[in-house]
């Protein structure tokens, strides 16, 4: 055989290497990017116009929890070659999984009700009435996964992550005082003011829910990410989760160079922020802000009711999959159909007033799920039998167990808030 | 009958009716009998792990259970790999069913109760996947039993009798163990096991690859999906995968080891036998979406100058699947193609007469440039079940046949 010089082979290596990287890529980065939905970019925009460029450190160790969290069950679904719901069920027993899925359903059928509703309020930006939107978007989504294979799914969704590019865009063009946020990017600080901490739990909240563990899990497992090739997966989870934080970033920017500069700093929602930005930084700026809105809404509303169908069948035991044929498997096509429906209706059919109900709720579910899931799979990450050689070090779980108990205290904070706010300042 | 979910926990008495602890699991010993329950496992207030014998179990109900034996009779060994464990082993674990061809998830299992004169004895009938076992297992323990039956007796409920339940266990020295045989797997048909594969993980899937004969294995893998052509080939070891591409036809071998990383590829490649290796490795030098790349190099190919005879010898001879054999291709001293003789026509001439005589007229090629359109109007429009291809110089390559475009016509719809 003839042998190649070092550096072609070096070369190729790398080439190897980056083929090996695209086949993987897609999971890591798709989560990641649904938790900028119309809830996540609410909160940022929030933060922004209440806090200027305070809040910006809180999203390096959002990051880095985010990355501890995910890269977890990433890791899972590469050994194991199952996805998490599997393997709670395998450990845990059927009540409990049952019970876990159930809180899914909640939690993701309010998340989706937001999504839509986010559609509405971006679109209405366009001047297009949400009877329109809504169900144009149910309808689009629907077909897409409902008429398409895994595979071109994927690749919508990749394609779908090019357009939260817009918010960085529109960032620039809000004119930020770059100096300011580089302060407020590396001096944490916290104030005394109890609502400021709330907008902190606020955006971990919205950037670590449970839906992801599992949507993450089983996709990797599905793909058939080899072990051996975990190391390119796992880059692929964390850049995901640093993209998010990005977009995540500009939309904080933009909105603290604005709107918490001009001093009107209330706004009620995503489509309020866009609203805002046009005096201030220009039509375009806040078309671009209202476009990624709409785009942020329409591919958490395809992705969310997707993965809850597929987490639950899995869990429950019930044939499953995007490339079977509805009578083949029809409780996952149910349960996908019967969220998008019932998601958009509510957006339709009920008032803002009257949705705060669903949201509510799935809120509940979510704080009470999420502390499951994360114990789930820290637990499941140091079996020996499952993870073999890489099963959680000890350094590791040190780290992660301390990320999994703050962002557990976090979450029941914000909900006793809810229930008895009189008992907590 | 009785439910595992009614057996678990269910308060276990010595002979002299002393308490021994809850049932914690039940256990079958396939080397043994694969139906009666061999051990049945107690723990003990003090965390202690009994294990009662088969012969040691006096009466059992939806009550208590009673040993034949005192306490100091019973021994305290916890189950070892080669036992089924119902609870561990079955219960919330996939399966296969294999009657049903399915893969389903275990509820609850039922039991039978089988008192003998001397002591009773526990059969496993079935795994129970229904809505009633569902509820069964929500409500265990929160409810009374009776209360339970009352209840769950009005849900559907769904079966699978415990000869057609193959486990599934990815290690193999514990399949052996267990002996569990993929044997009525085997005798599927492989568009079924396909089916049946696409529901397991990747380590699931490889421990069936494994223990299916190589010809089924091939058969198999080519009715999956390429995304799990890719990672099943990916999973196994060079050698067995390079087995199994072997029995592949040469085209759908082709299309695999294109799809895998360069370095499997070519190491699948150097496994295998050096025919075979180069006949794909002849293919994968063509373009995928081309009639090259669609075709396949196992055909029969006689000399223009060849009689019925010869022809009829020639399929016997043949070393592929006999019934992918539509035509018989004629070819001058040069390699051009010079004829296409239908079987069917072999079959109702004299054994004698020369093949030109019989061959179809005009005779239809593709260069194997020509795009998977060109092809798949070809068949249309000539009602083609293959169709050669050929080189820029007329010579014979390779055959596509219709199955292969029937498949490019679904994935374009």
């Amino acid at each position: 055989m003839r042998t190649l010089p070092l550096k072609w082979t070096r070369l190729r290596r790398w080439r190897t290497s980056l083929l090996i990287f695209l086949s993987v890529l897609g999971p890591g980065i798709i989560t990641a990017n649904v938790n900028n939905d119309a809830g996540g970019i609410y909160t940022y925009s929030v933060a922004g116009a209440r806090y200027g460029y305070a809040l910006l450190w809180t999203l390096i160790p959002i990051t880095v929890a985010l990355i501890i969290v995910q890269e977890m069950v990433a890791r899972m679904g590469a050994v194991t070659g199952k996805g998490l719901a599997d393997l709670i069920r395998e450990e845990y027993g059927f009540r409990m999984t049952f019970i876990l899925m159930i809180l899914l359903l909640l939690t993701n059928w309010g998340n989706t009700v937001s999504e839509f509703a986010g559609l509405a309020s971006g679109m209405s930006l366009f001047h297009v009435s949400r009877f329109v939107s809504v169900p144009l978007g149910a309808i689009m989504v629907w077909f897409l996964v409902a008429r398409g294979t895994y595979r071109s799914v994927e690749k919508v969704f990749l394609a779908a992550c090019v357009f939260y590019g817009s918010y960085l865009i529109s960032g620039f063009l809000a004119e930020p005082d770059w100096k300011s946020a580089a302060v407020g990017t590396f001096t944490p600080r916290m104030s005394a003011s109890t609502d400021e901490l709330y907008m902190i739990i606020g955006l971990v909240g919205t950037t670590i829910a449970p839906w992801q563990q599992f949507y993450l899990q089983a996709t990797i497992a599905e793909k058939g990410i080899k072990v051996e090739n975990y190391a390119q997966s796992r880059w692929d989870v964390i850049i995901g989760c640093i993209l998010v934080s990005v977009v995540a970033y500009f939309i904080i920017v933009a909105c603290a160079a604005t709107i918490f500069i001009s001093g009107h700093r209330q706004i009620n929602g995503a489509a309020d922020a866009a609203l805002a930005l046009k005096p201030l930084a220009g039509g375009a700026a806040s078309a671009l802000f209202a476009l990624g809105l709409c785009n942020a809404s329409l591919f958490a509303a395809s992705i969310l009711p997707l993965a809850t169908a597929y987490t639950v069948c899995e869990g429950l035991g019930f044939e499953s999959g995007i490339d079977k044929r509805p009578h083949e498997a029809p409780v996952f096509y149910s349960l996908y159909t019967g969220l998008i429906i019932l998601g958009g209706l509510a957006v339709l059919v009920l008032s803002e007033s009257r949705q705060v109900p669903i949201i509510l709720l799935s809120q509940v579910a979510n704080g009470i799920l999420l502390p499951f899931v994360l114990i789930f799979t820290l637990r499941l990450c140091n079996r020996e039998d499952l993870m073999g050689p890489y099963r959680n070090t000890r350094t590791f779980n040190i780290i992660a167990w301390t990320t999994c108990i703050v962002i557990i205290a976090l979450t029941l904070l914000l909900l006793i808030r809810f229930f008895l706010p009189d008992y907590i300042p | 009958m009785i439910y595992f979910t009614e057996l678990e926990n269910l308060p276990a008495h010595d002979a002299k009716g002393e308490y021994l602890g809850r049932l914690a699991d039940l256990a079958i010993n396939p080397s043994q009998n694969s139906f009666q329950v061999a051990y049945l496992y107690v723990m003990t207030p003090r965390k202690k792990l009994l294990c009662i014998e088969r012969e040691q179990l006096s009466t059992i109900s939806v009550r208590a259970a009673q040993t034949s034996v005192s306490a100091d009779q019973i021994g305290c060994s916890a189950p070892d790999e080669g036992l089924i464990c119902i609870k561990k082993d079955v219960l919330d674990q996939q399966i296969i069913d294999v009657n049903n061809r399915k893969v389903v998830r275990v509820i609850d299992v039922d039991f039978d109760i089988q008192p003998d004169h001397k002591h009773t004895e526990l059969r496993i009938i079935a795994v129970n996947v229904g809505t009633a076992a569902a509820a069964r297992r929500l409500l265990q323990g929160l409810f009374a039993k009776h209360r339970i039956r009352m209840i769950t007796s009005i849900l559907p409920t769904r079966t699978i009798p415990w000869e057609f339940v193959s486990l599934i266990e990815p290690d193999p020295a514990r399949r052996v163990k267990l002996r569990i045989s993929y044997s009525r797997l085997a005798q599927l048909h492989p568009a079924d096991l396909a089916d049946i594969l696409e529901e397991l993980s990747r380590d699931e899937q490889r421990s069936v690859i494994e223990s299916l004969d190589d010809e089924t294995a091939a058969e198999t893998v080519s009715e999956i999906t390429t995304r799990m052509q890719v990672a099943l080939l990916n999973s196994l070891s060079a050698g067995k995968a390079a087995d199994i591409v072997e029995q592949m036809a040469p085209d759908e071998a082709a299309d695999v080891l294109q799809e895998l990383p360069p370095e499997t590829s070519a190491e699948v490649l150097a496994n295998m036998e050096a025919e075979e290796a180069e006949e794909v490795r002849e293919l994968l030098g063509f373009e995928e979406n081309t009639a090259g790349g669609l075709m396949t190099t196992e055909f029969i190919e006689l000399q223009e100058t060849a009689t019925v005879e010869s022809a009829i010898d020639a399929i016997r001879n043949f070393s592929g699947p006999i019934e992918t054999i539509h035509s018989v291709f004629l070819t001058a001293a040069n390699l051009t193609l010079t004829g296409v003789v239908p079987v069917a026509r072999l079959l109702v001439a004299d054994k004698d007469t020369a093949l030109q005589e019989l061959a179809a007229d005009p005779i239809l090629s593709v260069p194997f440039h020509a795009d998977e359109k060109t092809v798949i109007n070809k068949f249309r429009n000539y009602n083609l079940l293959a169709l050669p291809v050929v080189d820029d110089n007329g010579r014979l390559l390779g055959v596509v046949t219709a199955d292969d475009v029937l498949e490019l016509v679904v994935k374009e719809k």
